[in-house]
């Protein structure tokens, strides 16, 4: 079980940077923006697979825990998690050459969904209820 | 022949006296600078913190002149930058600086006195359109192409109306760190 829930944690985390560094593209190309230290690929990648790696972890200890009640308990903490992971982007203070500070939580937020739609788009394909 | 002579001697006379006539209108006027671009206008408090930019006006300064030296600057308060669009909002609303009815904030120096650590400007302060007697002290440092002017000093802003209705809302007291380099006009 716990082999599963790992590829799942790699396999969403590198669909959701994926996801990211396409967004970011988009969001450049919209608004000719970029928030290159805050958002680059290392950090992309880095964070994505670190939220998935924590969120598969959280899964098997809920499995362990909880079984029967395992799943949604922990999609409604995972969603509580990603819900309140919001105020990140929005309280930050980047430094004072970033211009446009204002733009940064339009591309930020969206981010945060990305590991939430990638667990769930691809939990099918490893684990089955 | 007589008239001749006449200019002659009379030449030196008058001069003398268009010399001293003339150095009755003669004063030494104050050093005019250009700010250069890479200024810095940077105020800290536990929160918020950041920079404004805008920085216009008149700087006349001169070392051993400070009579007719004298400072009348404006900052545009819309440059205001916290690093956070959330906050820069908040800051040019009319809670805060209220950016839209007092777009500006200005300092014109009324004296300029030399300290023991540098000098002081003293004038008027008028920020949110509450204008207040405030020093800045300051030092120049001179440069290969001008003068860097160089300030630090403590502003509260429930000095001046700004959201006195939550004083305790972020800091009261704010550092501000002036960096001003300038180039003879």
């Amino acid at each position: 079980m716990y082999k599963r829930i790992f590829y799942l944690s790699i396999s969403s985390g590198i669909f959701a940077a994926f996801a990211c560094i396409v967004y970011n593209k988009v969001y450049f190309f919209a608004f000719e923006i970029e928030f290159k230290k805050q958002v680059n690929p290392g950090s992309v990648i880095g964070i994505n697979l670190l939220a998935c790696i924590a969120a598969g972890a959280g899964y098997y200890l809920f499995k362990s825990l909880l079984r029967k009640y395992a799943d949604r308990v922990f999609n409604i903490v995972f969603m509580c998690f990603t819900f309140a992971s919001l105020v990140v982007p929005l309280a930050i203070s980047l430094p004072l050459d970033v211009q446009n500070p204002e733009l940064f939580p339009a591309l930020a937020i969206p981010m945060h969904f990305f590991p939430f739609v990638g667990w769930f788009s691809l939990k099918p394909f490893f684990i089955r209820d | 022949m007589k008239k001749l002579n006449f200019m002659k001697k009379a030449i030196y006379p008058f001069a003398a006296i268009l010399l001293v006539a003339a150095s009755a209108f003669t004063f030494i006027k104050s050093q005019d600078w250009k700010v250069n671009d890479d200024y810095t206008i940077k105020f800290s408090s536990e929160d918020p913190s950041g920079e404004f930019k805008g920085l216009q006006g008149a700087i006349k300064f001169d070392e051993t002149d400070l009579a007719s030296s004298k400072f009348d600057v404006t900052v545009d308060v819309s440059t205001i930058n916290t690093g956070n669009g959330m906050k820069n909002t908040h800051a040019k609303s009319d809670k805060w600086f209220d950016a839209t009815k007092f777009p500006t904030i200005n300092f014109t120096s009324t004296s300029i006195i030399k300290t023991p650590s540098g000098y002081d400007a003293k004038g008027n302060l008028q920020i949110h359109g509450v204008t207040k007697e405030f020093t800045i002290p300051f030092t120049f440092q001179k440069t290969a192409t001008g003068g860097i002017f160089i300030s630090s000093f403590d502003i509260n802003r429930l000095d001046f109306n700004i959201n006195t209705a939550e004083p305790n809302h972020g800091a009261s007291k704010l550092k501000v760190d002036l960096n001003i380099p300038v180039t003879k006009a």
